[in-house]
C-alpha cells in the first residue's frame, strides 16, 4: 500500500487511542477527585496535577487540587493540541485522507464522533450529540472508540491497512499506560499498601480484569505489574507488544530482516523474562522507562522503514 | 387518482408560463408518470419535508457530504462546512426519453473523442474546412506536449459529462461539453443513496433504474485501456488533495473502485515507468484516472510551477507505459468555441444526423456577428470561452442597463474570447423551498459517460437546480442544488415479479420455534426430518 497512507492510518490508530485513553483518565480522576484520600500519603499520586503531567505538560502556575480546569483543558479545550477533542479532530482529518481505505462506517463512526464532541454536539443534531463537560465528554468518548474500533475489526479486511491502523493504536496504548504509571508509581522505595492504586487500573479501564486475575489487593506494585505484564489482558504492556509484533510481521514483505519486527520481538521477549525474573513486590520505574525509550525507538523505525525510504527501497513490479 | 377536480397539483402549485414543468401539465394537473409521486408527496406534506429534510442534513453532516462555502453573511469570509444541498423531489425521465437522450449522448461523444484524436494527428476536418486552426490552436487547452500520441484504443475521453437543458418545446439541447474532468457523479451516487433512506415512500410506485454500478464501469474501463500484458492492471485516482473542493468525489470514486487515491508526492516516474511509493518499495501503475487539469500535472511540460505534478508523467504516456484518464489535451474538445463545430463533428466523422441539438450559439470573432450580438445583448447569453462552472456568465435579460454597456466594451476588446447563446428556457420541477412548500425552479441535466471498450451511460445523471426564484444559474459553487434523477423502466409495476428464490428448502434455524409449541408438533417435526 501507499507509504503516505499507512502513515496516515498509523497515526489515525494512534489519535483514536490517544483520546479513549485521555477520555479514561479524566474520568477516573474527575471521579477519584470528588472524594478525599483517605490517608495522608496515599501510595499513588495521581490527580489533575500527575494528568497533566502524563500528557508531558509542564505548566508554571501550580496545580491545587480538585483542579476542575485541568480535567476541561484534558477535554474539550480545541486550543491544547493534547486535549481529547484535539485528538479526536485529527483524528477525524486523518480519517479524511484515508477515506477510500476505510470503511465507510468507520468513516462515519469517527467524523460523527468529531462532530458530536464539537461545540457540545449541538451542530446539526449529530446524534446522539455529546453531553457537555469533562466527565461526560469523557464517557462518549470512550463508547464512541469502543465504537468505532468495533467497525474496523467487523469492517476492515485484515491487510496492510489494518495493520498499520492497529500498529498504532497499540503502540499508543503502550505508551499511555507507561506514561501513567511513570507519573503515578511512588518513587520511595518502600511498598504502602492502601489499595489506592485502583485509580490507576480505572483509568485505563482494567479494573475487573485485575480483580479476576490477581488475587493480590489493589496496591500499587501489584498493579503496575499488572498493567505491564499481564498478557491475558489486552492493554497490558506485554499484550500490546505482542500484538505489535504479530500485526508488524503481517504487514512487513520481509519480517526477518526487518527493524522494527525484530526490535519489537525483543522487547517482548525482553518483557516476558522480566515478568519471570523479577520478584512480587520488586521495583518497577525503571522497567517503564527503559520500556518507553525503546517503543520510540520503534516508532522511529516504523517511520524510517515503511514511511519514509520506499524511493531508496528499490523497484519492485 | 380520483377525477381530477380535488388534484389542484400541491396545494396551489403552478408551473411557471412559458417553462415548461416535468412533473406538471400547463394547468396545473400532474403528468402521467409523475401521478404517484405526487399523490406521495401530498401524504408527506410539508411536515414530512422538513422532518426529512432536517435528517438529510444530518446525515450528509456524518457521511461528511459538505461542501465548503465563505460565510458571507458573517462577513469575516470564514469557510463554513455545509450539507450538500439535494432537494427532496426527484426529477423522473421515462424510459423512451432516456433512450433518446443516451442514443445522442454516445453518437456525441464518439465524434468529440474522433475530434481530439484528429486535432493531434491528421487534421483532417481543418483540411476540409469545417473548423478553423486558428480556433483550436488558440484554445487555452489545446496541448502540443501530446502532439502525435495516442493513446491505447484509441480513446481520449474516457469519461465525459455533457450538460443537457430541456428546452419549453420538450426537445433536449446540449449546452456544454466536458470531457476534461466532469465531476459530480458521486453526489448521483450519494444522491440516491440518500434519498431511498429519507423518502422511501416515493419511490413505492416506481421502478428506478439503478445508478450504484457506475464505479465498477469506470474501474472496467480504465482497466481495459491500461497497458499491462502479464498481470491485472493496477489503476489508481490521482487527486490533487484533501483541500480540492471536488476530494470527497475523488476519495468516494476510490474507495467504491478498491484502488488506491493517490497524490502526486505518492508518483513517481523511472526510465519512462510510473511508479508509485509504497510500503514496500516502488510498484507500478499502469492506469490513471487524474483529477486534476492537464496545466498541472507534469512540471516539465505543462506549467514548470506546479507542485502538484510527477516530473516525466507525459514522457512515460508518450512511451505507453502508463494510460491517463481523460487523455491529456482532450480540453480542446470542450472549448466554448468549439463547441458550435460538434453537429458539423457528427457529420464528419459518423456520417449521422445529431440526435441531440445544440444551442444557437453565436462565435463573436466574426464583425457582422458581433455587431448584430451587441445590438441584441438584452436578450442574450454571453459565457466567456476559457471558463466553466458558471464563472463569468452574464444572462442578458436578468442584467441592467449598466452591467450590458460594461460587457458590451468588453465584449468588444475581445471578441474571441466570449461567446454568445440564446437563452434557453430551462425547464422546471418542484423544488421544496425554506417554507416546505413547493416550488418551480430550473434544471439541467449532466449525464456520465464511460468510454472504455464501448460506451455506458449510467441511467439518469445528475440534476442541478437553481434555488433561487428566476434563476438559471444551476452550478452549485453559485448557490444551486441537486435533485435525484430517475429513469424508470418500461412497463408498470404489476410485473416487478423479483428474481424467482431457488427451489431449495435451507433448514429451519435451529432452536427457533414457529406457531404455538405442542409436544405433538414437535414429534410431527421429528417424523419429517
Amino acid at each position: 500500500m501507499l507509504a503516505r497512507i499507512a502513515h496516515e492510518l498509523y497515526w489515525l490508530g494512534r489519535n483514536l487511542a490517544r483520546a479513549e485513553f485521555t477520555a479514561r483518565a479524566v474520568e477516573a480522576v474527575f471521579q477519584a477527585e470528588l472524594q478525599g484520600t483517605s490517608e495522608t500519603t496515599p501510595g499513588v499520586s495521581f490527580g489533575s496535577g500527575g494528568l497533566l503531567a502524563m500528557f508531558g505538560d509542564v505548566s508554571e502556575e501550580p496545580i491545587r487540587p480538585r483542579n476542575g480546569r485541568a480535567l476541561g483543558q484534558l477535554t474539550l479545550d480545541a486550543e491544547r493540541p493534547g486535549s481529547m477533542l484535539a485528538s479526536i479532530e485529527r483524528a477525524r482529518e486523518g480519517a479524511r485522507t484515508v477515506r477510500d481505505v476505510i470503511s465507510a462506517e468507520m468513516w462515519e463512526a469517527i467524523n460523527t464522533t468529531a462532530l458530536g464532541l464539537r461545540e457540545g454536539g449541538q451542530l446539526f443534531g449529530a446524534h446522539p450529540p455529546a453531553p457537555a463537560g469533562p466527565s461526560l465528554a469523557s464517557q462518549y468518548v470512550k463508547e464512541r472508540t469502543a465504537l468505532i474500533w468495533g467497525v474496523a475489526n467487523r469492517s476492515m479486511l485484515r491487510d496492510e491497512a489494518k495493520c498499520f491502523l492497529d500498529a498504532g493504536g497499540l503502540i499508543e496504548i503502550s505508551d499511555m499506560v507507561l506514561r501513567m504509571l511513570r507519573v503515578a508509581l511512588p518513587v520511595s522505595d518502600s511498598a504502602p499498601a492502601d489499595g489506592h492504586a485502583l485509580i490507576l487500573l480505572q483509568a485505563v479501564g482494567g479494573f475487573h480484569a485485575y480483580l479476576r486475575a490477581v488475587t493480590a489487593p489493589p496496591n500499587a506494585r501489584p498493579v503496575a505489574r499488572f498493567l505491564l505484564f499481564e498478557r491475558a489482558y489486552p492493554d497490558s504492556v506485554a499484550a500490546c507488544v505482542d500484538s505489535l509484533h504479530e500485526v508488524f510481521t503481517t504487514a512487513d514483505a520481509g519480517p526477518r530482516n526487518s527493524k522494527p519486527v525484530l526490535r519489537v520481538s525483543r522487547l517482548a521477549a525482553d518483557l516476558d523474562f522480566q515478568r519471570r525474573a523479577l520478584p512480587d513486590g520488586a521495583e518497577l520505574t525503571g522497567i517503564c522507562e527503559q520500556t518507553q525509550q525503546e517503543l520510540a525507538r520503534i516508532d522511529q523505525d516504523v517511520a524510517e522503514r515503511y514511511f519514509a525510504g520506499a524511493a531508496a527501497a528499490g523497484l519492485r513490479r | 387518482m380520483g377525477t381530477g377536480v380535488q388534484t389542484p397539483a400541491i396545494d396551489g402549485y403552478r408551473p411557471q408560463a412559458p417553462f415548461l414543468d416535468e412533473l406538471f401539465e400547463d394547468d396545473g394537473t400532474p403528468r402521467p408518470t409523475a401521478r404517484a409521486l405526487v399523490e406521495e408527496l401530498r401524504r408527506l406534506g410539508p411536515e414530512g419535508l422538513i422532518e426529512a429534510g432536517r435528517r438529510r442534513d444530518a446525515i450528509f453532516m456524518q457521511q461528511g457530504i459538505t461542501f465548503e462555502t465563505k460565510g458571507a453573511d458573517d462577513g469575516e469570509g470564514a469557510t463554513k462546512e455545509r450539507p450538500f444541498p439535494l432537494d427532496l423531489v426527484p426529477r423522473v425521465l421515462s424510459g423512451q426519453e432516456w433512450r433518446d437522450i443516451k442514443r445522442g449522448l454516445a453518437q456525441r461523444i464518439r465524434a468529440l473523442n474522433h475530434f481530439v484524436d484528429d486535432v493531434y494527428h491528421a487534421r483532417e476536418i481543418v483540411r476540409e474546412g469545417l473548423v478553423p486552426w486558428r480556433l483550436v490552436a488558440s484554445c487555452p487547452h489545446f496541448a502540443r506536449a501530446v502532439h502525435g500520441i495516442r493513446p491505447p484504443g484509441g480513446v481520449y475521453t474516457h469519461v465525459a459529462g455533457c450538460d443537457l437543458v430541456r428546452h419549453s418545446d420538450g426537445t433536449w439541447k446540449v449546452i456544454e461539453d466536458n470531457v476534461r474532468i466532469p465531476s459530480g457523479i458521486s453526489y448521483v451516487l450519494e444522491n440516491r443513496a440518500a434519498m431511498a433512506r429519507l423518502v422511501p415512500e416515493l419511490f413505492a410506485s416506481y421502478r428506478v433504474r439503478p445508478v450504484d454500478h457506475y464505479p465498477q464501469l469506470l474501474l472496467s474501463a480504465l482497466r481495459s485501456v491500461a497497458p499491462s500484458a502479464e498481470s491485472e492492471a493496477t489503476v489508481v485516482v490521482w487527486t490533487p488533495g484533501p483541500a480540492n473542493p471536488a476530494y470527497f468525489e475523488h476519495a468516494f470514486l476510490a474507495r467504491q473502485m478498491g484502488v488506491e487515491l493517490v497524490e502526486a508526492s505518492d508518483l513517481v516516474v523511472r526510465d519512462d515507468v510510473l511508479y508509485m511509493r509504497t510500503t514496500r518499495g516502488l510498484e507500478r501503475a499502469h492506469a490513471v484516472y487524474r483529477r486534476l487539469d492537464d496545466d498541472f500535472v507534469d512540471p516539465l511540460e505543462f506549467r514548470p510551477d506546479s507542485l502538484l505534478g510527477v516530473p516525466g508523467l507525459i514522457r512515460a504516456y508518450r512511451a505507453g507505459s502508463v494510460a491517463i484518464a481523460n487523455a491529456f489535451g482532450t480540453g480542446v474538445a470542450d472549448d466554448k468555441a468549439i463547441y458550435c463545430f460538434v453537429p458539423d463533428m457528427i457529420r464528419f466523422y459518423l456520417g449521422e444526423e445529431p440526435i441531440l441539438e445544440n444551442v444557437k450559439t453565436y462565435l463573436l470573432s466574426d464583425p457582422e456577428v458581433l455587431a448584430h450580438v451587441l445590438d441584441r445583448l438584452d436578450q442574450l447569453v454571453v459565457k466567456p470561452t476559457g471558463e466553466s462552472g458558471g464563472k463569468g456568465v452574464m444572462i442578458g435579460p436578468h442584467a441592467d442597463e449598466v452591467e450590458l454597456q460594461r460587457m458590451r466594451r468588453v465584449i468588444s476588446t475581445h471578441p474571441d474570447r466570449w461567446i454568445a447563446q440564446d437563452v434557453v428556457r430551462l425547464s422546471t420541477v418542484p423544488t421544496v423551498g425554506v417554507d416546505a412548500s413547493l416550488q418551480p425552479r430550473h434544471v439541467d441535466l449532466r449525464p456520465f459517460a464511460v468510454f472504455g471498450e464501448r460506451i455506458d451511460i449510467v441511467p439518469g445523471g445528475l440534476t442541478r437546480v437553481a434555488l433561487e426564484d428566476g434563476s438559471l444559474i444551476v452550478n452549485s459553487s453559485r448557490g444551486g442544488g441537486s435533485k435525484d434523477t430517475w429513469v424508470l423502466e418500461d412497463g408498470d409495476d404489476a410485473d416487478r415479479a423479483g428474481p424467482p428464490i431457488a427451489d431449495t428448502q435451507p433448514p429451519a434455524l435451529p432452536d427457533l420455534r414457529y406457531g404455538a409449541w405442542t409436544g405433538q408438533q414437535q414429534q410431527q417435526q421429528q417424523q419429517t426430518r
